[in-house]
C-alpha cells in the first residue's frame, strides 16, 4: 500500500498548494484526484486575484495571499498570466453609494486601506466604455487576475517536481481511522498517511460527513460567457454593488463576463449545465454597464461545479471528530486568490495543529452551535 | 390530451419530407431554417429576382428539386414555417432561436434535427489565404449568387462534390486549373463494382468524370497537396503528384474538401448520445433503426444524422416523421416503415462504395506541417498544438483545447476539429476514436450581444 505523511483528496488549487507547501516542509504527499487537476472549479473560474469587497473575515487571507501572488513565478515557476489590473466595483445608484459607504466604514474600521473610493471623473477614467449613470465606485489597484487552468496546473507540476506523488484519475473514499493514521480507500487500492487534507471541492461535504461532521454545502454551477474578439477597451475588472456582473477583457481581446449566474450543477453525473433562461439578465446587466458590447458576440458559454457554504465563506480547519484530518474546501465561488495562502495555512495545521492567521470563522464546528442551527 | 409541439430543424430533404408526412397526418410542425429559403444545401434556391432555370441550376437533379420545392410551398398553412431562424441552444424541452435579429424561447414536445452537414477540411499550408474556398462553399457561391470564386480554378481533396463542383463550374465558362484528387487510383478501381451496381445515382457520379475528359479537364490521382501560394491572394497551388515529385499549378483560386460531416452540435447540446461511425470516419448521433436518439422525444434525419446524401435524407425524414406518428399514439406505421427500410437498403451498397472512393485521408491531417496554421480562429499552428500536447499530455480532445485553445474560437472546433483530433491521436499513439469529441457549448454559432435586448419570452 502507498503511504505518505499527507494524503491529500482532491487536484484543485487548494489541493494543489497543500501538496506543494507540504513538500516544501519535507512531508512526503499524495495527492488523490478523480478526475484531472483543475477540472471543475479550479479549472474554469473568472480568475479573479482579488481582495475588493472580501468577506471581513477572509480579508487577513486575502492579504496574506496578495503578498504570494506577487511572486507567483518564484512559488510555482510560472507567471500563471498574472496580471495586476485593478478590480473595480462600481455603484450605479444612491443604494450603491450606500453600500460603498458602508463597506468603506467596516474596511476602514478594520484597520484596512486598499479599497479606494475613487469619483465618476476617476472611473471614467479608468474605464471609458462604463455607461455614464455610474455615481464612483472601489477600487483596488493592485488586483488583478490570472489564468485559473494554467495556475492550478503550476501548482500541481511544482509540487510534483519537488516530489508530491498526484494519482490522477483517482477517486478517494471515505479515510479510515487505522492506528494513529489513516486510510483512505480509492477505486485505484487504498492509500496510507499520518494525516488526510480535504480539498474536494463540492465533493468535500461527503467526506466530512463520512467522518461524522456533516456542513450544509450546496454544488452550484457558476455560469460564465466570452465573445469573440474585440480590441482592447478596458484594463480593470468590473463588478457592481446594484447587479450581478463580473466584466474583464482578456488579454487575447474576448470578454470573459460572469457574475454568480448559476446553472445546472450535476456533481453525481460531474457535469454542471449552463442554463441560458438566467443569462438572458446577465446580458441585459452587460448591455447596461457596457453599451459598446451591442457589437459584441457571444462565442461560447461554461459552467463549472464550485461547492457553496450558506455563510459564503470556506470551510478551512482541523477536522472535529477525526484527529489529524484538515478541512479546505466550500470557497463558495471565490477561492481562486486564496489558493496560494491557502496551501500555508493547511501544512501549519498538519504540521502543528494550529496557524497563525485568524481562521476560527472556518471553524467547521460553526454549523453545529446552537446559534447557527436557531439562525437557519 | 393536449396536442404535442413537433419542432423540425432545418428545410433541406429530410426536415421537408418530414413536414410533408407530419402535415398529412394533420400535425402542424415548426420548421425552423437557418436559411431565408427552403431547399436546404443541395437544394438552395437562387435569391429572388435570379432567372435561372432549374436545369441550369441543378442538373441531373433539375426535376427533384423543382418537385421538391414544389411541394414544400404547397404545404402552406399546413405548418409553422419560420426560414431565417438560428437554433443556438437546447436546453431540455426548449430551444433558443435567432431570429430577425430578436432571440426567442420555443418549447417542444418532440424535436427533429434535420440538420444537416458543412465541409470537411484538412488544413494545409495556404488553406487561409485569400481565394482559398471549401468545395462546397465554392458551390454555394455559383449555384446561389451566380457568382465563381475566380477566373482560373483549382479543386482537390476527396469528395463526391470534387469532380460534380469542377464540372458545374467548367460548365459556367470558367477556367478549370486542374482536378486533384488525393485517394489513389487503385482505390477507386476497388470501388468501381460498388458505384456501378448503385443504379443511376452511380452512373450519374461516373458521368461527371466522363464529362470532365471529354472537356479536356484533367482528373489526377493520388495527389499530396504542398501548399497555396501566393501573399495577399492564391497565384497557385502545389502538390506532389501520385509518384512523389513536386508540381505547381498557376490560378487564382482555390477550392478543397474532404466530404461533408455532419452539423450535430445542437444534438449534442441535447445531451444524445454518440458513436464513432468508421465508414465515414467521423462521430454521429446514435439512433436507433427509426431515427429515435437516446433522448426520449428527440430524433435526427438526414445528412446531420448520417453522411448518406440526398435520397437517403428525404427516406429518413420520412422514417422520422412516421417514427413520432406511431409515438404520438398515432395510427400503426409499420407497412410503412418496412417500405422504407427496403429503399434505404437499396442504397446502402452505393453509399459504402463512395465512403471507399473518397475517404477521408487522415494522414494528410496526422502529417500537417507544423508552421501550418491548425485552428484559424484562435490563429493556432499545428506545431504550437503538437508542443502543448507533449508539454501538458492531455489524453483527449477537450483537454488539448483547454491547453492550447484550438476549437475555442468561433467555430468552436467545427472547422479545425477533426484535423486537431487525428494530431491528438497520432501524438498518443491511439486510433481517433478514442481521442474524444470536442463538447459544444451553446450558442453553437455567435450571437450577437444585442439580440438578448428583445428577447420574446415562449412563443410556443
Amino acid at each position: 500500500m502507498r503511504t505518505a505523511d499527507v494524503i491529500v483528496i482532491g487536484g484543485g488549487i487548494h489541493g494543489c498548494s497543500t501538496a506543494l507547501e507540504c513538500r516544501r516542509r519535507g512531508l512526503s504527499v499524495i495527492l488523490l484526484e478523480k478526475d484531472h487537476v483543475a477540472r471543475h472549479a479550479s479549472g474554469v473560474n473568472a480568475g479573479g486575484v482579488r481582495r475588493l469587497n472580501r468577506h471581513p473575515d477572509e480579508i487577513p487571507l486575502a492579504m496574506a495571499s496578495a503578498a504570494l501572488w506577487q511572486s507567483i513565478k518564484d512559488l510555482v515557476g510560472d507567471n500563471c498570466g498574472y496580471r495586476q489590473t485593478g478590480q473595480i466595483r462600481v455603484a450605479e445608484t444612491e443604494a450603491g453609494l450606500e453600500a460603498i459607504a458602508a463597506r468603506r466604514a467596516l474596511v476602514e474600521g478594520l484597520g484596512y486601506s486598499h479599497e479606494q473610493w475613487i469619483d465618476r471623473e476617476t472611473l471614467f477614467g479608468l474605464v471609458p466604455a462604463i455607461a455614464r449613470h455610474c455615481l464612483g465606485a472601489l477600487y483596488t489597484a493592485d488586483d488583478g487576475y490570472a489564468d485559473p487552468s494554467r495556475t492550478t496546473r503550476a501548482f500541481a507540476r511544482r509540487a510534483a517536481a519537488l516530489g508530491a506523488e498526484i494519482i490522477s484519475p483517482c477517486r478517494a473514499g471515505i479515510p479510515v481511522r487505522t492506528g494513529d493514521g489513516w486510510q483512505v480507500p480509492t477505486d485505484r487500492g487504498p492509500v496510507s498517511g499520518a494525516a488526510v487534507v480535504n480539498c474536494a471541492g463540492a465533493w468535500g461535504g461527503a467526506i466530512a460527513a463520512g467522518l461524522g461532521e456533516p456542513v450544509p454545502i450546496e454544488p452550484v454551477a457558476p455560469m460564465m460567457l466570452v465573445t469573440a474578439r474585440v480590441p482592447p477597451f478596458i484594463a480593470p475588472v468590473v463588478a457592481s454593488f446594484d447587479r450581478m456582473i463580473s466584466f474583464k477583457q482578456s488579454p487575447n481581446g474576448t470578454v470573459v463576463i460572469g457574475g454568480g449566474w448559476r446553472g445546472r450543477a450535476e456533481p453525481e453525473a460531474n457535469r454542471a449545465l449552463v442554463e441560458f433562461g438566467d443569462l438572458h439578465r446577465l446580458i441585459g446587466n452587460v448591455l447596461h454597464l457596457f453599451p459598446v458590447m451591442r457589437e459584441a458576440r457571444i462565442t461560447r458559454s461554461w459552467a463549472g461545479i464550485e461547492g457553496m457554504m450558506p455563510d459564503g465563506i470556506p470551510v478551512i480547519s482541523p477536522s472535529a471528530t477525526a484527529p489529524g484530518v484538515v478541512h479546505a474546501f466550500g470557497f463558495s465561488a471565490h477561492g481562486f486568490q486564496l489558493g496560494p495562502i491557502g496551501g500555508r495555512i493547511v501544512a501549519d495545521l498538519v504540521e502543528t495543529g494550529k496557524t497563525a492567521l485568524p481562521i476560527a470563522p472556518f471553524s467547521i464546528e460553526r454549523f453545529q452551535r446552537a446559534s447557527w442551527r436557531e439562525a437557519s | 390530451m393536449r396536442p404535442e409541439t413537433v419542432i423540425i430543424v432545418g428545410a433541406g430533404p429530410a426536415g421537408i419530407r418530414a413536414a410533408m408526412v407530419l402535415a398529412e397526418h394533420g400535425i402542424r410542425p415548426v420548421v425552423l431554417d437557418e436559411a431565408p429559403m427552403s431547399g436546404g444545401q443541395i437544394f438552395r434556391r437562387q435569391p429572388q429576382g435570379f432567372t435561372r432555370s432549374y436545369a441550369k441550376l441543378y442538373g441531373y437533379e433539375a426535376r427533384r428539386a423543382e418537385a421538391l420545392h414544389t411541394a414544400f410551398d404547397a404545404l402552406g398553412p399546413r405548418i409553422d414555417y419560420r426560414p431565417g431562424a438560428l437554433v443556438w441552444n437546447v436546453e431540455g424541452r426548449r430551444l433558443q432561436v435567432l431570429r430577425d435579429g430578436v432571440n426567442e424561447t420555443l418549447a417542444f414536445d418532440r424535436l427533429l434535427f434535420a440538420t444537416g452537414a458543412m465541409d470537411r477540411v484538412i488544413p494545409f499550408p495556404g488553406w487561409t489565404t485569400p481565394g482559398v474556398y471549401t468545395l462546397g462553399g465554392a458551390q454555394v457561391a455559383l449555384k446561389h449568387q451566380a457568382c465563381a470564386i475566380g477566373r482560373r480554378v483549382v479543386f482537390f481533396g476527396s469528395s463526391p462534390l470534387l469532380p460534380l463542383v469542377a464540372l458545374q463550374y467548367a460548365a459556367a465558362g470558367v477556367a478549370v486549373a486542374g482536378v486533384f484528387d488525393t485517394t489513389p487510383r487503385r482505390a477507386k478501381i476497388a470501388a468501381l463494382p460498388g458505384v456501378l451496381a448503385g443504379g443511376t445515382t452511380g452512373l450519374k457520379g461516373l458521368s461527371y468524370l466522363a464529362r470532365l475528359a471529354l472537356k479536356g479537364i484533367r482528373y489526377h490521382h493520388g495527389i499530396t497537396p504542398v501548399a497555396a501560394i501566393g501573399d495577399r491572394t492564391v497565384t497557385g497551388f502545389a502538390y506532389l503528384d501520385a509518384g512523389g515529385r513536386q508540381h505547381e499549378t498557376a490560378c487564382d483560386a482555390v477550392a478543397f474538401g474532404y466530404g461533408i460531416k455532419s452539423e450535430w452540435q445542437l444534438a449534442d447540446l441535447a445531451g444524445c448520445r454518440f458513436a464513432f461511425d468508421a465508414d465515414t470516419h467521423q462521430w454521429r448521433v446514435e439512433t436507433d433503426a427509426e431515427g429515435r436518439s437516446s433522448v426520449e422525444g428527440i430524433y435526427l434525419a438526414g445528412d446531420g444524422a448520417r453522411i448518406a446524401g440526398a435520397d437517403v435524407a428525404a427516406e429518413t425524414g420520412e422514417r422520422a416523421a412516421r417514427a413520432i406518428l406511431a409515438d404520438t399514439g398515432g395510427p400503426d406505421q409499420g407497412a410503412a416503415l418496412s417500405t422504407i427500410a427496403r429503399r434505404l437498403a437499396r442504397h446502402a451498397g452505393l453509399r459504402q462504395a463512395i465512403d471507399r472512393a473518397f475517404p477521408f485521408p487522415a494522414h494528410l491531417a496526422r502529417e500537417i506541417p507544423d508552421d501550418c496554421i491548425l485552428c484559424r480562429c484562435e490563429a493556432v499552428r499545428a506545431g504550437e498544438f503538437r508542443a502543448a500536447i507533449a508539454a501538458l499530455g492531455p489524453d483527449e480532445v477537450n483537454r488539448a483545447k483547454a491547453f492550447s485553445r484550438v476549437g475555442m474560437g468561433r467555430c468552436q472546433g467545427r472547422v479545425c476539429g477533426p484535423a486537431a483530433a487525428e494530431i491528438l491521436a497520432t501524438e498518443l499513439g491511439r486510433p481517433v476514436s478514442e481521442a474524444g469529441r470536442l463538447r459544444s457549448q451553446p450558442p453553437v454559432k455567435p450571437i450577437p450581444i444585442a439580440a438578448f435586448q428583445e428577447s420574446k419570452g415562449d412563443a410556443a
